[in-house]
């Protein structure tokens, strides 16, 4: 590997200690038997969510939002900029996302920053974003002009792209930007099929946690104009099973949005109040 | 007509408080911002801490891993710092691998921690020559205005304090390490050192805990790192305009005083949250 000169570094090679936790073997299988057999939980219910824009001083616009998973993610926005190509094609604005994960987010071991990995998986994490966030910009009203994004993730508790969009659109609505509406995202998840019934997964959970995400055989994040009650992104994969299944989980998934958008509307009458009242 | 003044001739603006010895958010020019202090924010990081000093916050989440020791050092565990300025702090920085000043906060951070022993590396290592304790101490700024330095010295210590490692110990006839998630140990802090910056403006004056403004305007910077003996750690100048002995001995006394400050902070901050 390379040998990043920008950064310092440790040993070669390290590895977390959980790799050699002793497991209680004698304990009636410990962890495994805990999560089988702890009380399933109601899959449409959604957990507390918290929601602040308008923190950081130095962007125009900022939200944060944290999930009770565990999941937080800031987020700041800039706009609209001159573009940086000189005689660009006249047409809309462009939007400029950007996702990075902190090196101390993820239980486990800790990725190397700069390394190709993880630059693959945040730039498949920003243009999500990017794809979620521009059906609800006016880009028509800032020809020529680039709004920049940058979402951080503190912390990973589960449903962190969807925490991330929705924090992108209140930093977005925060700075001023002229938006349709709001884009609030949402996170499902299926667990694989329990040992007793191997044919059928387990139903589609909203908003999983970390856990839940990690021994997933299928994930979902949908993203939604809640007042124009249009779908702005739909990401997933895993072995879901039948189609059927997949359109009853965007349901849930836009239901799970609905519910979530009095929060975010409710925050950022709070943050103009504050500005106003400052 | 102020404001216009300011975007116009911002040294002129700056001047005219400094005559009356005050600066324009109010604060003398021996004042610092209001600092405070989070810890144990982050639970997927071993420790963390948040600062906020005025408006410029700084997050520090240490991860430690097990490696084994280098060679000319069986005995050493390492402590690896990282600051990152990323995109979201301040217009100034880009998207991307750490730019100049990035890196140079790292090495600072890196000297620092050397030159203080604010842990001794000794401690860090579970069995000389094949298991070491890595304290990947990433240090990330959130907002940035000024004093850089300063906030990320104090949040990498309280989130150093904050550490709880678990207890490995080696079996005897495997050879295996065995970790015990459970019972959980705090980190032997040695020494407390704590950062004070200084602007230097038209080679005269001192201002404490600049602002970004006011550490665009002037004319050098100079930080000083004491620990808890009144000792000096570390001096660090990076060029700017010159200053005379007498002036950076009144540097250390002050830096000497604000030390105490800090440190009454963060025992209060770790008493708070020692019965759970």
């Amino acid at each position: 590997m390379p040998l990043d000169h920008r950064r310092l570094h440790g040993p070669e090679d390290s590895q977390p200690p959980e790799l050699w936790a002793a497991r209680p073997r004698d304990a009636g299988g410990g962890e495994e038997g805990e999560e089988s057999g702890a009380a399933p939980r109601d899959p449409c219910a959604l957990r507390p969510l918290f929601a602040r824009a308008g923190l950081l001083s130095q962007a125009e616009g900022s939200a944060y939002v944290e999930l009770s998973g565990g999941t937080k993610v800031l987020c700041a926005a800039w706009g609209p900029r001159e573009a940086a190509e000189p005689g660009g094609a006249v047409g809309a604005g462009r939007l400029l996302c950007d996702f990075r994960r902190a090196p101390f987010c993820a239980r486990g071991a800790r990725p190397r920053p700069g390394g190709a990995a993880e630059r693959e998986a945040e730039r498949e994490a920003a243009a999500a974003l990017r794809e979620a966030l521009e059906p609800a910009v006016r880009l028509s009203r800032y020809p020529r002009a680039r709004l920049v994004v940058s979402a951080l993730l503190l912390q990973d508790g589960g449903s962190a792209l969807a925490a991330a969009v929705s924090a992108a659109s209140l930093a977005l609505a925060d700075a001023g930007v002229e938006m349709y509406d709001l884009a609030v995202g949402c996170a499902l998840c299926r667990p694989p099929p329990g040992d007793r019934d191997a044919s059928a997964a387990g139903p589609w959970l909203l908003q999983p946690g970390e856990a839940e995400e990690r021994g997933s055989a299928a994930r979902l994040t949908v993203a939604l104009l809640p007042a124009l009650n249009q779908v702005s992104a739909v990401l997933g994969g895993g072995r879901g099973g039948e189609p059927e299944g997949w359109a009853a989980a965007l349901r849930l998934g836009v239901e799970g949005c609905q519910r979530l958008y009095p929060v975010l509307r409710h925050c950022l009458l709070r943050a103009a109040r504050r500005r106003d009242g400052a | 007509m102020a404001t216009a003044f300011k975007t116009v001739e911002p040294l002129e603006y700056y001047r005219r408080f400094l005559k009356e010895n005050c600066r324009p958010d109010g604060r003398e020019l021996g004042e610092f911002r209001a600092t405070t202090v989070n810890i144990g924010s982050i639970t997927t990081a071993d420790g963390s801490a948040l600062v906020k000093l005025g408006n410029t916050t700084v997050i520090c989440g240490v991860k430690a891993e097990l490696a084994a020791p280098a060679v000319d050092s069986a005995n050493k565990g390492y402590i690896v710092p990282n600051v990152e300025l990323p995109s979201l702090c301040s217009t100034r920085f880009r998207s991307g691998p750490p730019g100049e000043e990035a890196q140079a906060a790292s090495q600072f951070i890196a000297d620092v921690i050397e030159n203080s022993q604010i842990i001794a590396k000794e401690d860090l290592c579970i069995a000389d020559g094949k298991l070491a304790w890595v304290l990947y101490c990433d240090i990330i700024c959130l907002d940035y205005d000024g004093n850089i330095l300063d906030a990320s010295t104090f949040a990498l210590l309280a989130a150093l304090k904050n550490v709880q490692l678990p207890s490995v110990t080696i079996n005897e006839e495997t050879g295996l390490s065995e970790v015990n998630l459970k019972q959980k140990n705090p980190l032997a802090i040695r020494k407390h050192p704590v950062a004070t910056s200084f602007a230097i403006f038209d080679d005269t004056l001192l201002i404490v805990d600049p602002t970004a403004e006011e550490e665009d305007l002037a004319t050098g910077t100079v930080t000083v790192v004491t620990d808890e003996d009144d000792r000096l750690c570390s001096v660090h100048k990076p060029g700017g305009s010159p200053l005379t002995g007498a002036k950076l001995q009144d540097c250390i006394s002050r830096a000497i005083t604000r030390h105490k400050e800090v440190k009454k902070l963060i025992d209060k901050v770790i008493k708070s949250i020692k019965p759970k």
